[in-house]
């Protein structure tokens, strides 16, 4: 584990403190992306945040980056507000967000050539990185030359060769194909124990929640909220065919189903109203 | 199988066999085979299009040579063959007249255009990245934008003589708009992922700026700037014509005054020339330069 001390004030590593968040809809009214939301995250902690897609889990991936700043509550990182994106929070996109105009070692470098590392320093740890995502052999080529899962191997590669405290990652795996993705699951939960570092990773998929997650935060839509908070008690490696896999898949399902059913009846009161 | 039944594309090559036995080490010879083959096909194809280019270009001397003299219906005086032409052309090559002309030319032409890329590329990206100069600048730049560039060669004959300065002003304020307003789009247009990418990395405003905007906004720039080269092209002629001491367009208009249509032709000859090989050498540095571009998403 890397020195994740979590701050000077032992609290948690991530803290959302009811945390709203509301943009402009095309007409003026207002859209509640997130509605008092309260979220914890340890030091070293795989959280996978879940839901129908507009509950707000990649606003909150973006708070955190600091892309974004709370229409009202707090969000601290190690104790303190945030004050715009860093280099102490890495984050992997869903895809085209490696620079096409570098090479996969380029891209790699990239957060070191900002620390001012000097060039050997940072092709050596580069090199590394790559190697640590099985792609050594493609550092010299252009992402365009590189197939969908191996882009994402570049860009976890990118987002952890700074030493990052955590990873944001938002739907990472989401535009490759099933087999790849279960390799490129592997290859992160092996990143994830090499290195200690948080992982925040917004899916979609329950299977890839459980699979990957020591925690599961179920979020649901119609303000965007946090339903349920699932611890997963699995050992890895997990193995998707075992009957305790199934159990936890079903239960994130149940809260799942229970989140949107909360949903339409609110949605329903609402309309009633 | 004959070299001339063979078709361009390398298929019809003859294809070894392939016996089962020794699959292994004759999969190789196979690979190796149909790679030539592969190769002399491409190689084929391409000899083919510069041939049919070739034939092209003298069928249409040939048109151009027959039409005088087939009838009297074209007066050649006014339409000279080839063959005349070409004979008044070398006299004039020789004698350094036409050299002279094109490197005049060509130096107007680089030089505005130099400025037309520092000034239209720095404009394009401060308007695009400052909120503030964007809005006070746009009324302004997109009017005279929509100002036909070549009314302002006699205003620019006024202000700046009818010597060097003039030229050069007109094929920079021209070719500084394509450039400028591209530049801008490019660079408005630039992935959030990338910029936010970039921010994560901790990047600075002008690591971001110089790493990141400018090479994800090179494609549309680059765009402005081929746009650029034809525009400042027009315009070059347009302020020769206007009055000059040397050019290609300064040679064509003291063979208006002659009635020297054939001296006329030699400037259209050189100035199309002129534009195309400018444009090639442009896409081929691109290549060259930026790998990634050509299929850069």
């Amino acid at each position: 584990m890397s020195g994740v001390t979590s701050g000077i004030t032992g609290g948690p590593l991530i803290d959302f403190d009811r945390v709203s968040q509301i943009y402009a809809a095309r007409d003026g009214s207002p859209v509640w992306a997130l509605s008092d939301v309260s979220l914890r995250v340890e030091a070293g902690e795989f959280v996978c945040l879940i839901g129908p897609s507009g509950c707000g889990k990649s606003t909150l991936i973006h708070l955190l980056a600091g892309f974004l700043k709370p229409t009202s509550g707090a969000v601290r990182f190690r104790g303190r507000p945030l004050d715009g994106p860093g280099p102490d929070r890495g984050v992997v996109f869903q895809e085209y967000a490696l620079f096409a105009w570098m090479t996969a070692r380029q891209n790699v470098e990239f957060g070191l050539r900002m620390q001012r590392v000097s060039a050997p320093v940072r092709r050596r740890r580069a090199l590394e990185a790559l190697d640590r995502v099985g792609l050594r052999h493609a550092a010299d080529r252009y992402p365009h030359e590189l197939s969908g899962g191996m882009r994402q191997r570049v860009a976890v590669a990118r987002a952890l060769v700074v030493e990052p405290e955590v990873v944001l990652m938002d739907e990472p795996f989401a535009a490759v194909d099933a087999m790849t993705r279960n390799t490129l699951q592997e290859d992160l939960l092996r990143l994830w124990r090499e290195t200690g570092v948080s992982v925040l990773f917004v899916t979609h998929n329950i299977d890839e929640a459980v699979f990957l997650a020591q925690r599961v935060v179920v979020m649901g839509v119609g303000p965007g909220v946090i339903r349920e908070d699932l611890a997963v008690d699995l050992p890895y490696p997990r193995d998707r065919g075992s009957a305790e896999f199934g159990r936890e898949y079903a239960r994130i399902a149940a809260a799942l189903a229970r989140g949107s059913r909360g949903a339409e009846q609110s949605d329903g009161e609402r309309r009633a109203a | 199988m004959t070299a001339t039944t063979d078709d361009a594309a390398g298929t019809g090559l003859s294809t070894p066999r392939r016996p089962a036995a020794d699959a292994r080490s004759d999969s190789a010879a196979f690979a190796e085979e149909f790679r030539r083959a592969h190769r002399r096909g491409l190689r084929r194809a391409a000899w083919l299009r510069a041939l049919l280019n070739v034939a092209g270009i003298l069928l249409f001397l040939a048109v151009w040579e027959a039409v005088p003299r087939l009838g009297t219906w074209v007066n050649p005086v006014l339409l000279p063959p080839p063959s005349a032409v070409f004979d008044s052309f070398v006299p004039m090559l020789l004698s350094g007249e036409i050299a002279a002309n094109i490197l005049a030319s060509l130096r107007r032409a680089a030089l505005g255009f130099a400025i037309a890329t520092a000034t239209g590329v720095t404009a394009g990206l401060l308007t695009a990245r400052i909120g503030l100069l964007h809005h006070v600048s746009e009324p302004i730049l997109h009017g005279f934008r929509s100002v036909p560039s070549i009314a302002l060669v006699p205003l620019s004959v006024l202000w700046f003589g009818i010597g060097e300065g003039s030229k050069v002003a007109l094929v920079a304020w021209g070719s500084f708009f394509p450039i400028w307003i591209t530049t801008f789009i490019g660079v408005r247009d630039v992935p959030a992922a990338y910029l936010r990418s970039a921010a994560c990395l901790g990047a600075g405003r002008l690591a971001t700026l110089l790493l990141v905007v400018l090479p994800a906004a090179l494609p549309m720039i680059l765009a402005g700037l081929r746009q650029g080269i034809a525009v400042s092209l027009i315009l070059l002629v347009a302020a020769e014509l206007s009055g000059a001491r040397e050019g290609v367009a300064y040679m064509m208009s003291t063979g208006h005054q002659m009635f020297r249509v054939d001296i006329m032709l030699i400037g259209l000859v050189l100035l199309g020339t002129f534009g195309f090989i400018a444009d090639r050498l442009f896409v081929a540095l691109i290549r060259r330069l930026f790998p990634w571009y050509t299929t850069a998403s």
